[in-house]
């Protein structure tokens, strides 16, 4: 079943393309999106959260059309989104800000503060819930980031490079929670850490020069490098691969 | 999440307990990771009841929760009004600049003209609203736009906190002003303010902000008198805010978003 389909999309800031021509479809399970910096991965990830509006293409969300008003409503109630970078509002605690998210998603307001409390619990920041969001450290930010967008159990769930600034314990912590949501949603994690891409996805996604280059399993992945490509391991190695292979094929 | 799913005799074995110790310890290890072969296991009466009581006795160790709030409609109002301080910083802004305003001109009449008072006073929701609301001056914006509840609605929610505050004091302004009937002031402010989100829908709130301050600056700094005709033209307003409200509607799904 596919629940993200993307085609003909085209984003363009002012006169730079940052995507061109790129088609997408995304099932259940965890996608990692791969690219160098500037590949256009933000920007993918901002038009499927429906933050930015493209020039041309056409998006599907579980099945609406995102130009449609009511479609692009029902789409975003099961959406979550988290931003490579959000700031917040430093006088709410950690449990009135995954409220406020809650009361935005318009969940069913009986469900609300079971809700929130179980998704503030998932990213083990049950302890710090009454805490305000000033307190807590960088990481701790980015888990209570995390929570919001968990909190209507969403069927899609965006993440763009969710592990930025998790220590290695929480990262493995964090796989897990992915590992367990991506079980029946779609999950797509925006990543330049190869690393977690072996350890969390399903499947795997390369993007370069605006332009899909690569979908797959990521062992197909690590079967298209050589032992002449660069790289530490052999994930890398296939990245590196592909996106030789992506910058010397005519265009 | 794995490749391969359990045979589904291997796991009617495994319900049964047929299965040899290591086996059924290796079926549970796939179980732990895989909802697909999860849902496959079909379950007798006794085996519903044990799962129930598992459930309930693990549920009633979890930690308590902290302070419930319960999600009434007052809670609702509060946390989606209460939810931008950038909205909570236009109010103060708002009112400070108006209330001295006012004070000032009741004091010392002939110090400030009741035109700069004309200019300012329903001009603070309109600022107000563009400042509560977009991608510098919102902390959460990129979060907020993403939601059901982005874009106009929660626009709107931040216009009703500005203007439940600046509403009265430009009305008391312009009763210490002695320009017009109080009521009079209430029409421009609302006006302003509907035109702003229409425009909002069109470019980025902060800069309809702008442009509709920068065309009201030039109604009343007319040199034909533009005080009196913004204080003696009661339809015109009503005109203005139906087409903005009009507008605003049609484009609902844009206001706040930008185009690429």
């Amino acid at each position: 079943m596919t629940t993200v389909s993307v085609e003909g999309l085209r984003v363009s800031y002012g006169k730079r393309v940052v995507l061109d021509g790129l088609d997408l479809e995304l099932g259940p399970g965890v996608h990692g999106l791969l690219g160098p910096n500037g590949a256009g991965k933000t920007t993918l990830t901002r038009v499927l959260a429906t933050v930015l509006r493209p020039d041309r293409g056409d998006v599907r969300l579980l099945g609406h059309r995102i130009d449609d008003h009511s479609g692009l409503r029902q789409a975003r109630r099961r959406l979550g989104y988290l931003p490579q970078t959000f700031g917040f509002y430093p006088r709410f605690t950690v449990r009135e800000f995954v409220e406020y998210f809650a009361w935005l998603k318009e969940m069913p307001p009986a469900r609300i503060p079971l809700a929130v409390d179980r998704a503030i619990e998932r990213v083990g920041l049950l302890d710090r819930a009454d805490d305000r969001m000033k307190q807590l450290s960088g990481g701790m930010l980015r888990r209570a980031g995390i929570a919001q967008a968990i909190v209507n159990d969403p069927r899609l769930l965006l993440l763009d490079e969710p592990t930025a600034g998790l220590d290695p314990e929480q990262r493995v912590q964090f796989r897990a929670l992915l590992r367990e949501v991506g079980l029946d949603v779609v999950v797509l994690v925006s990543t330049h850490l190869v690393e977690d891409v072996v350890a969390a996805c399903t499947r795997v996604s390369v993007v370069d020069g605006g332009r899909l280059v690569f979908t797959g399993l990521p062992d197909e992945l690590i079967g298209t490098g050589g032992d002449s490509d660069s790289g530490d391991s052999p994930i890398e190695r296939g990245y590196t691969a592909v996106l030789r292979g992506a910058r010397t094929a005519p265009r | 999440m794995t490749g391969f799913h359990l045979d589904a005799r291997v796991l009617a074995a495994y319900v049964e307990d047929r299965l040899a110790e290591v086996d059924a310890w290796s079926v549970e290890a796939h179980l732990d990771r895989c909802g697909a072969c999860r849902s496959g296991i079909a379950l007798d009466a006794s085996g519903v009841r044990l799962v129930q009581t598992v459930g309930m006795v693990f549920g009633s160790r979890l930690p308590a929760q902290g302070r419930v709030r319960r999600a009434t409609r007052w809670r609702r109002i509060r946390v989606l009004v209460g939810g931008g301080p950038a909205a909570r910083g236009a109010w103060l802004l708002a009112v400070a600049v108006t209330g001295l305003l006012a004070a000032a001109v009741a004091v010392v009449p002939a110090v400030i003209p009741p035109w700069l008072l004309l200019l300012i006073a329903p001009a603070l929701p309109v600022l107000g609203t563009a400042a509560s609301y977009g991608p510098r001056t919102d902390p959460l914006h990129e979060l907020v736009a993403g939601t059901p509840h982005g874009g106009l609605r929660i626009v709107l929610w931040r216009t009703l906190a500005v203007l439940a505050v600046t509403a009265p004091v430009a009305v008391l302004a312009g009763a210490a002003a002695g320009t017009g009937t109080p009521g009079m002031w209430l029409l421009p402010c609302v006006g302003l303010t509907a035109l702003t989100l229409a425009f909002g829908s069109l470019v980025e709130p902060a800069h309809a902000a702008l442009l509709v301050a920068g065309l009201w600056a030039v109604v009343v700094l007319a040199p034909m008198g533009g005080v009196t005709v913004v204080v003696s033209s009661g339809p015109v307003w009503l005109v203005v805010t139906a087409v903005a409200a009009a507008l605003m509607y049609a484009r609902r799904e844009h206001v706040g978003r930008r185009a690429a």
